[in-house]
Order: C-alpha cells, then sequence, then structure tokens
C-alpha cells in the first residue's frame, strides 16, 4: 500500500488588509500538487522559500484543509478521516519554538504521550528509548528553555517518535543546528527509514537530501517541477560544467553579464559572510573561464575553479527554470492576486 | 475501561502539566504576589471603602471578594491554557493529536478550579483574622462548596475566553476587560440592587454572581442555598460547553482558513 497519496492538491489562502478601504488578497501557495510516496520511502520535498513546501506537508498532515484535490495516508483521506490519519502521523518542527518551554524534556514527552495516544504501561519505557535514541538521556530533567538548538531538535524529533508513527514528516529539522548535530540527525533518519518508517523530508541543504533521499521532489511556485531519484535530477545538469569564482563586490550588472556571455545556462550569487560564491552553469566543454573573468572586470575575485554538478546545481537549475517559466507574474514565490474587498 | 481510564489520564494528567506548562503565575514569586497578596490587598481596600461610604458591611465585601478572588487565577489562567499554546509554537503539534478535544480541554481546565479554590480560601481565612471576622464553623462546608462551584464556574469561563485566542490574537484584552466586568457585575463589591437593570440581567449570565449571593447567604447562618448553588453550576457548564463549542469551531475554522500560526 502507498504511504502517501497527492493528486491535484491546491491550496489558495485569503487574506483581508486594512478597515477603511479593505482589500482581500488570495494567494495560490500550492497549484495542483500530485505526487505518491512508496510505504518505507524517504522522500524529499525541497524548493526555496514559499515555495509551498510547508503548506503541502500541512494538508497531508491534517492542519489545513485542501482547496480542491485529494490525499491519503495509508490509505486515509485527510480531510474525511482525519483522526485515522493523525493516529499514523509523526510531525517534526524546525527551529526554536514549539516545546513547552517551562517543563523538562522529560515533561514535554509524558505530556505529548498522553496526546498522542501512547499506551500507559508503555510510556515510561517508550520515552526513556526514545531519549536514549536523540542522546538527551541524562538531560531529560532540565527545563527546555535552557536546551541548546541543536538539544531542542532532538527533543521534537523524540516527540514526533513517541506513538511510533507508519509516517514521519520532518519539516527541516536541521535548520540552525550545528555539523556535528545535523550529521547525528541525519544518521536517527537514516535509521528510521531502514527500520520502515516513511519518511517525508524538507530542507534547504541539497547535501543532506543527496545523502538520504530515495526520491525528490523539488516544488517551486506552488508546483511541483522535477520529480525523481536524486541521481536522476543530478543528471539533468550532467551536460553541464561548473565554475565557482570567490569574490567581493558582484552585482547584478555583473551577473547579468555573465548570464548573457555564450554557453552560460545559469549564474547566481550566494552571500557567505564577507564573500560572495558565484557559481557559472554553463554547456559541457565550454571554454568560459576567461570570458566570465574578464565580464566580472573591476571586481576583487579569489579562488577559481571548476567541478562537476551537484544535486545543488540540478536544484538551481530547476528552480530558475520554474522562475524563468512564470516571469511576469511574482518571481518563485506563489502567485497573488488583489482586489478590493 | 481502558478507554475510560485513557480519558481520565488526559483530563488529570494531561491537565497538570499543561497547567505547568502554561500557567504563567507558576513560580513562587508570581504565585504568592498576584493570586495570593493582590486579592487580600482588593479585599481590604474594597472593606476600608465601604466603611467609609456606609455602603454594605464587612461581611459583604469580605465573602464577595473571596468569592472573585479565583477570578483571577481562573478567568487569566483560562485563557492561557489556550492562547499560550501560539506563544510557544505548540498548538500544531496539540492539534495534531487524535485524541477527542472536549477531555483535553476539560482537563486544561480543572487544575485552575483547584488554583481558584486556594486563593479564594486564602483569601477568606486572611480576611477572617485580619478584620476578626469569625465564620461560623458550621457554615465553613457550605461555603466550601459555594466556593467550589464559583471556581468551577469561572474556570470554564476563562477557557471560553481562552477559546477566543484561537481566532483573536490580542485575547489577554478580552481577559482584562472580563476581569473588570466580574467585578463590577457579580456583586461581589457593588450591591446587585444598585445596578441599572440591564446590568442585572448581564450579572446573572456571569460567573461568581449566584456564587457571592449563596456565599453571604451561608455566613450568615441561612444555610446552602442549593438553588443558587445550581444557578453557579448551571452557569459555568454553560461556558464549559460554549467554550468546548468555540474550541471545535475555531479548530476547525483554522483548517479551513489557515488562521492559526500553528507552526
Amino acid at each position: 500500500m502507498l504511504a502517501i497519496e497527492a493528486h491535484g492538491l491546491r491550496r489558495t489562502y485569503t487574506s483581508r488588509t486594512g478597515w477603511l478601504r479593505p482589500r482581500r488578497t488570495t494567494t495560490e501557495a500550492v497549484r495542483g500538487v500530485s505526487f505518491e510516496v512508496a510505504s518505507g520511502e524517504l522522500f524529499g520535498l525541497l524548493g526555496p522559500n514559499g515555495a509551498g513546501k510547508t503548506t503541502t506537508i500541512k494538508m497531508l498532515n491534517t492542519l489545513l484543509l485542501p482547496t480542491s484535490g485529494t490525499a491519503r495516508v495509508f490509505g486515509h483521506d485527510v480531510v474525511r478521516d482525519p483522526v485515522a490519519v493523525r493516529r499514523r502521523i509523526g510531525y517534526v518542527f524546525g527551529g526554536d519554538r514549539g516545546l513547552y518551554e517551562r517543563l523538562s524534556a522529560l515533561d514535554n514527552l509524558r505530556y505529548f504521550a498522553e496526546l498522542y495516544e501512547v499506551e500507559p504501561c508503555e510510556q515510561r519505557r517508550r520515552i526513556a528509548e526514545l531519549l536514549e535514541l536523540v542522546g538527551l538521556d541524562g538531560r531529560e530533567r532540565e527545563r527546555v528553555e535552557g536546551y541548546s538548538r541543536g538539544m531542542r531538535q532532538r527533543l521534537h524529533i523524540a516527540r514526533g517518535l513517541l506513538h511510533r508513527p507508519d509516517v514521519l514528516f520532518l519539516d527541516e529539522p536541521s535548520i540552525g543546528v550545528d555539523p556535528v548535530a545535523a550529521r547525528d540527525l541525519r544518521r536517527t533518519v537514516a535509521d528510521l527509514a531502514d527500520a520502515g518508517t516513511t519518511v517525508v523530508l524538507t530542507t534547504h541543504y541539497m547535501a543532506e537530501a543527496d545523502e538520504l533521499c530515495d526520491r525528490i521532489a523539488v516544488i517551486a511556485g506552488g508546483e511541483i517541477r522535477a520529480l525523481g531519484t536524486p541521481g536522476a535530477l543530478k543528471a539533468r545538469v550532467q551536460e553541464r560544467d561548473v565554475l565557482e569564482v570567490e569574490a567581493r563586490g558582484v552585482s547584478e550588472t555583473e551577473l547579468d553579464r555573465v548570464r548573457a556571455l555564450p554557453g552560460v545556462r545559469d549564474a547566481a550569487v550566494d552571500d557567505r559572510g564577507s564573500v560572495q560564491l558565484l557559481t557559472v552553469q554553463s554547456d559541457r566543454g565550454t571554454e568560459l573561464h576567461a570570458r566570465v573573468l574578464a565580464a566580472l572586470d573591476g571586481v576583487r575575485l579569489g579562488r577559481v575553479t571548476t567541478r562537476e554538478p551537484t544535486l545543488e546545481d540540478a536544484y538551481v537549475a530547476i528552480v530558475a527554470e520554474a522562475e524563468r517559466a512564470t516571469a511576469g507574474s511574482v518571481g518563485s514565490a506563489a502567485a497573488s492576486t488583489e482586489v478590493p474587498a | 475501561m481502558r478507554q475510560l481510564v485513557r480519558t481520565a489520564r488526559l483530563v488529570v494528567i494531561g491537565g497538570g502539566i499543561s497547567y505547568r506548562a502554561l500557567f504563567n503565575w507558576t513560580t513562587p514569586s508570581m504565585f504568592i504576589g498576584t493570586l495570593l497578596v493582590g486579592p487580600v490587598l482588593q479585599l481590604l481596600f474594597f472593606v476600608y471603602l465601604g466603611r467609609q461610604l456606609h455602603v454594605a458591611d464587612d461581611r459583604f465585601y469580605v465573602l464577595g471578594n473571596a468569592v472573585l478572588a479565583s477570578s483571577t487565577a481562573c478567568v487569566y489562567g483560562g485563557t492561557m491554557a489556550v492562547a499560550n499554546e501560539r506563544r510557544y509554537g505548540t498548538l500544531g503539534a496539540v492539534l495534531l493529536s487524535p485524541r477527542r478535544r472536549a477531555p483535553l480541554w476539560f482537563g486544561r481546565a480543572l487544575p485552575y478550579v483547584l488554583n481558584g479554590l486556594l486563593v479564594s480560601g486564602f483569601t477568606l481565612a486572611v480576611a477572617a483574622l485580619v478584620l476578626g471576622l469569625p465564620v461560623p464553623a458550621d457554615s465553613v462546608p457550605q461555603i466550601a462548596a459555594v466556593l467550589v462551584a464559583a471556581a468551577a464556574a469561572c474556570s470554564a469561563f476563562g477557557l471560553a475566553l481562552g477559546a477566543l485566542g484561537l481566532r483573536f490574537r490580542d485575547v489577554f484584552l478580552v481577559s482584562n476587560v472580563a476581569a473588570s466586568v466580574l467585578l463590577l457585575l457579580t456583586g461581589a463589591n457593588v450591591p446587585r440592587a444598585t445596578l441599572p437593570p440591564w446590568m442585572q440581567a448581564v450579572g446573572e449570565a456571569l460567573p461568581l454572581t449566584h456564587a457571592a449571593a449563596a456565599a453571604r447567604r451561608a455566613a450568615a447562618g441561612q444555610g446552602l442555598d442549593t438553588g443558587l448553588l445550581g444557578a453557579e453550576l448551571a452557569v459555568g457548564a454553560g461556558y464549559l460547553v460554549l467554550a468546548v463549542l468555540l474550541l471545535s469551531l475555531f479548530e476547525r475554522g483554522s483548517r479551513r482558513r489557515a488562521t492559526l500560526d500553528v507552526l
């Protein structure tokens, strides 16, 4: 049986602003998303901020009703049978919030064990097991308000697993977590998937998705733009070369000059503290080195390297393609319309 | 039977843990300052004001304020029991629970009944000692029963206000207004006969109104007025039903309109 079936999921938000001259804004956050996740699969949902990832997950976990379309979790319809869905899913939030700050980790878990129907006779054992799994044993009686972000994240995971869910939704679980904690977290997620739990993971970290996911859907502008194994997604950019240039002071003008070079398929700048990293994707075999450096005339340059395309390059290419396709509307975010209320 | 035990655990254990998680005044300084010292000072204020203005005797204010004392814990506590979920960002995790909502929310209100009772009992005891106003021993069980009913009704009222926290962000503004309304309209400090008819009518539907009257009768040796006690409990039951309905309505509305910042 499929763990998740989503067909034509669509979600529109409506908000009202202003009192004297109220205006109603309609935003299409998710626009006809369809995918299936097999039982035991580790499925990644990638996309830029505002792409519709969290809205999609909220529809699947029953917190939001779809405007149209259907979704089922292990055969249970998320609209008609939300209680049955909730019994089979766990949800792990990313970030600092979502825990009772004044309680200890133990009391947080005791409370959610009651809420998530963990059998009373099993609660103590299950909580101890999970505290050990996430490495919080020994610290469980401390108040959560004194926990680091990594510890909170681990507690989130323990909470999500309390009732042994068949499907675990992980919404950016490694956001703000240090590299060592993130590695532990990846190991935990991989172990869960190995043990047969279906995992739906949203993340901004491509290496994490590449390492963990069996399949990945890239969502942008509320639509799925690509769906496949990490290898298949990477294959989309295999005919490309990637040039990386460390620089300081690259503006849109220089970026546009680089993009206009023959053979360049895409170019993006990532600010990394005081340094920028310019990534240029080009058709394989295009000799770009000198022309890119010329286009960056006047910019302070650092290391220049050429490398094989990664999942991140594939992701950037897919999202850029999606943005171009929706150019003229509202960029990568969901489409909005505003009318007088 | 098994289901019953699980529901009882959700109400009692869940309610107890959520009280510690969500009630802002559980630290000793806040608890003593806000819930114990505050109501006693308020009581003394009205007693001395009443003496000055010759509106009513000490017994009127002592009993009225002892009943009213539970309102701080119950009204604000009931509100915090729901509204603070949004503050901590835990509402999503709670709403993902497959448990039935009525026992979940009912359990949230329960600790505030005990809290309110403790505050009322303390206020009455301190006032009786400080003002030298003995409460007849045979009236104590009757007054205790009235205080339980008052705290229960007031907690249900607080929970109904808290339910508004699922729809409106500034729900504590509503709680502040509600606390003032209780002060004015329940007859705890202002004799209801002096109020305009419409205010008296509103007071009938508020918690504490019937309890304040019942407590005064009991303290005057007139016995337990079961009619007033029943009316107080009926008002409380009404607010409890309203709270559960509102919570259910707003939860369903939140799924439809995405009105909750749940995650």
